[in-house]
């Protein structure tokens, strides 16, 4: 949509008496316009997507990088784990004193925590 | 032009989107020749198997005195902030369990909060749509409180999420209920990039969640209302880089996957999906099918993924806590349905930056750390 085409549209239509514009009229007309030019944006984006669908590989290509990913790291949530096996992980597990409480943590292994 | 014509103008483009759309989603299908579990079982591969006492809860913190809404830990020590509706901050060691620090908000409708990388200061914003930074060395005021050292404004609705950018204490990025995220400078409290808002390309509601790629701090990823996420790249504000769609609700949770090439959502749907960055591919859907479908299934609230990526945690609104076997698509275990489980829903989770622990926080009031504490094979 360009200035020239507008322009060029307004010189075919018959003349008509001029009216004082609305301010509704003008504020729906500008509303509408930015609408208009956002779709189009719109229209551009998904065009250009459409047009990289077209080279794009199916997901299998990717389900195998997802799966080749997670091997080989060592995990240290997991209860098989290639090493090398952190010491600091089984600090979660290890008696701390706390200088507030006596409490003292159970040991790994137990799953109630008094 | 006339106001006819420009409505029929509108009319015309909008048919040509909604075409389009179905077009793309259409082709997209076309695309999904697999997903991961299929894949994975095709290879062979089984499911981890956990045995029932194998994911412990060593530790329960408690002290907050409403809703635990958000919670961040610290890279590299054992140090977490959580925020909570009782309108509090509370600093914690995860490994002493011993509070460090607790500050009591100018305003307490917080929803989110973020260590900075650093460690020396926390972030957190809320329903005053501002993102308030608190430095953990300043002295406390008269009060015993520790004062505010920098307020970000300018949002125009509700702070929902905030993160330090990986490695850099002076930028935060924050995701609004104004439908944009901000990528901010803390020294000046400037607004360096407004991503979404008046471009076409932003969400179109609520942005809820946001998650920075870790492998390249550039890029970015955001869940809305609008029930999709979008890629960006923190040097081009003008357009969101991809939308992704696929959820039929709200997306409540965004996390990079360990790689930096793939990330997962938690959605009001109840389901979590993985999705190829680069590409837009759905890769997997991670749902369980209910025995009654008339109830509505619980939603998910949060996600992360372990170290490696094999396992995804998800926190859903009935108190389940899903340890979903990534690769398989299988739930491996439910830290809800455990005797040292919360009793509420799950509002935020999030892993130890080494990976061997993750903390929960809870409508219950509480946060829980929970870490491996079975028999490990170390192969």
């Amino acid at each position: 949509m360009t200035t020239n085409g507008e322009e060029a549209e307004a010189l075919r239509r018959p003349p008509s008496l001029p009216r004082p514009p609305r301010t509704g009229d003008f504020l729906g007309k500008h509303r509408l316009s930015a609408a208009i030019s956002r779709l189009n944006q719109e229209i551009q984006y998904l065009e250009e997507e459409l047009n990289e669908l077209e080279k794009m590989a199916p997901s299998s290509a990717a389900c195998m990088e997802v799966c080749l990913s997670t091997e080989g790291k060592s995990d240290a949530l997991l209860p098989e784990t290639p090493g090398p096996e952190n010491p600091a992980w089984h600090r979660w597990f290890q008696r701390v004193r706390s200088s507030h409480s006596r409490k003292w943590w159970t040991h790994k292994g137990s799953s109630d925590i008094s | 032009m006339s106001f006819p014509e420009l409505k029929e103008r509108h009319v015309a483009a909008t048919a040509k989107v909604n075409s389009l759309r179905e077009q793309l989603k259409q082709r997209r299908h076309q695309l999904l020749d697999t997903d991961v579990a299929k894949y994975a079982k095709s290879q062979g591969r089984t499911a981890v198997n956990f045995s029932s006492t194998d994911l412990v809860c060593s530790r329960t913190l408690q002290g907050h005195t409403g809703k635990v809404y958000s919670l961040d830990w610290t890279p590299e020590k054992n140090r977490i902030v959580s925020a909570s509706q009782d309108g509090r901050l509370i600093i914690w060691n995860a490994l002493t369990s011993q509070k460090t620090h607790a500050i009591k908000l100018p305003c307490a409708w917080v929803m989110t909060c973020a260590f900075a990388p650093n460690g020396n200061s926390v972030a957190c914003g809320g329903l005053d749509s501002a993102c308030s930074i608190f430095n953990l060395n300043s002295q406390v005021d008269r009060d015993g409180n520790i004062p505010v050292s920098r307020v970000l404004t300018g949002h125009k609705g509700y702070v929902s999420s905030c993160q330090y950018v990986p490695g850099q204490d002076t930028r935060l990025i924050t995701s609004s209920g104004d439908q944009t995220c901000v990528l901010w400078d803390v020294t000046t409290g400037q607004r360096i990039s407004i991503f979404g808002g008046e471009f076409p390309s932003g969400h179109t509601s609520d942005v809820l969640s946001v998650s920075i790629n870790t492998s390249n701090s550039n890029m970015f990823v955001s869940g809305s209302c609008d029930a999709t996420a979008r890629l960006w790249d923190a040097r081009i504000a003008s357009r969101a880089i991809r939308t992704y769609h696929g959820h039929q609700g709200d997306v409540n949770a965004v996390k990079f996957f360990p790689d930096g090439q793939r990330f997962g959502t938690g959605s009001d749907d109840g389901t979590c999906m993985l999705f190829d960055m680069r590409t837009g591919h759905q890769l997997q859907v991670y749902s369980q099918q209910l025995d009654n479908s008339d109830q509505d299934a619980p939603i998910v609230t949060s996600i992360a993924f372990s170290i490696s990526g094999r396992l995804l945690f998800a926190g859903y609104s009935n108190g389940d806590c899903y340890v979903w076997d990534t690769l398989l698509a299988e739930v491996v275990l439910n830290l809800g349905k455990l005797q040292t489980s919360h009793e509420g829903r799950i509002s935020c989770l999030g892993l130890s930056d080494d990976g061997s622990a993750l903390c929960t926080g809870s409508w219950d009031k509480n946060l829980k750390i929970w870490a491996f504490g079975g028999h490990r094979k170390v192969i």
